[in-house]
């Protein structure tokens, strides 16, 4: 069993990254652009964009940047899908989603690419919670007793009408196409590995609900998360009974609503109000 | 029907999530949520029981006639032997 500080040190060295040469082949099998390869223990990346690269446990990322490729892209993919591959491989569970903390516990929002999660994290961090990671959210499970969230990257990612939405400072383009700015959390960030305490789904609707979710329904949601589980998957090749003890054990000790929220201005101040209280709620009820 | 009810042991992961419990077939990655009932019954099939005990013991816990659940214990018993998580007869 590893200490959270130990995993914090350990994702900090395994995700140093370099320029240097990436295999096309890995392990007997070619990767084309556009594709990944999880073999070998390894982790090689060729993006159709123009960057490759390459994870090997020990020495790190090696990447390769194409005449021409933008070069905005290469934090996307260093902070993004690397990050996540390489967190599978030392065993780390990545969930797709955004997260603050409060009372010394974090409170996740999750859901797919647009469910306006980083837009939600920057709401609350104007109303003084402190955000814990943006898109990607790594949890160490080694301690039986505890599922520990790792904290992520101190800077947010949002289009222009969630900047205008939450109201966030902008510190500069993301480029590469995204049509996105990176924002600083308005409540700062945090560093420190703590007690995951809630995981909420985020879905578009006309109203704004927040709906717990409990029983079986808890377990079955969280089998929604395909892009990082995929990840997962690739990385670990986890049988249908470790699987099945990964998630019972994310159900039985996570609280979890949904939060049904339409885009709009005013919808959305709403849809702060409830997330909000959600997060008190949560933060009030001891750690299953 | 002497026949005594069994699970598969090998054949599913189980785990308790407020008051259900949830089923999955290894084989197929089926789910079965489990409450009330349908709950008692998949506890009450420990490998001791035969389906009459299994019947007078859930009459009993539930407060009703052996003759009112038979139906229900007959149909489910079959859905959970169909599903593989039953030993077979």
């Amino acid at each position: 069993m590893r200490t959270p500080a130990e995993t914090m040190a350990l994702i900090a060295r395994e995700t140093r990254s370099q320029p240097g040469a990436v295999p096309k082949h890995l392990g007997g099998h070619e990767i084309p652009g556009g594709n990944r390869l999880f073999a070998l223990g390894q982790f090689v990346l060729h993006t159709g964009t123009g960057f490759g690269f390459h994870y090997r446990p020990g020495i790190g990322v090696s990447y390769t940047v194409d005449p021409g490729a933008d070069p905005a892209e290469l934090e996307l993919w260093l902070y993004g899908s690397v990050y996540a591959a390489i967190a599978c491989l030392n065993g780390l569970y990545p969930v797709h989603a955004s997260a603050i903390a409060d009372n010394g516990r974090v409170h996740a929002f999750t859901g797919p690419s647009g469910a306006g999660k980083s837009t939600l994290v920057a709401g609350l961090g104007r109303r003084g919670y402190p955000l814990f990671c943006d898109d990607t959210l790594l949890l160490d499970l080694s301690d039986p007793g505890r599922i520990v969230a790792l904290p992520g990257h101190k800077r947010l990612k949002l289009t222009d009408h969630a900047l205008a939405l939450a109201g966030a400072e902008v510190l500069g383009p993301v480029g590469s196409g995204t049509g996105k700015s990176y924002a600083a959390p308005a409540a700062g960030s945090l560093r420190e590995p703590l007690d995951l305490a809630s995981l909420t789904f985020l879905e578009q609707g006309a109203e704004a609900v927040l709906d717990p979710i409990s029983g079986a329904a808890r377990f079955a949601r969280l089998d929604d998360d395909h892009y990082t589980q995929q990840l997962y998957f690739d990385a670990q090749a986890p049988t249908r009974a470790m699987m099945f003890a990964l998630r019972s054990r994310l159900a039985q000790h996570l609280a979890m609503a949904r939060l049904v929220r339409p885009f709009s201005g005013e919808g959305f101040a709403k849809s702060l109000d409830l997330a909000e209280a959600a997060v008190r709620q949560f933060s009030k009820e001891p750690p299953q | 029907m002497t026949r005594v009810l069994a699970k598969a042991a090998d054949q599913f992961s189980e785990t308790v999530i407020d008051d259900e419990i949830v089923v999955m077939s290894l084989a197929s990655g089926d789910f079965f949520s489990l409450t009330g009932s349908a709950r008692a019954i998949w506890e009450l099939i420990d490998g001791t029981r035969t389906r009459a005990a299994l019947l007078a013991d859930l009459a009993a816990a539930f407060g009703r006639t052996e003759a009112d659940l038979a139906g229900d214990v007959d149909a489910f018993v079959a859905q959970l032997g169909s599903a593989g998580l039953l030993e077979p007869d």
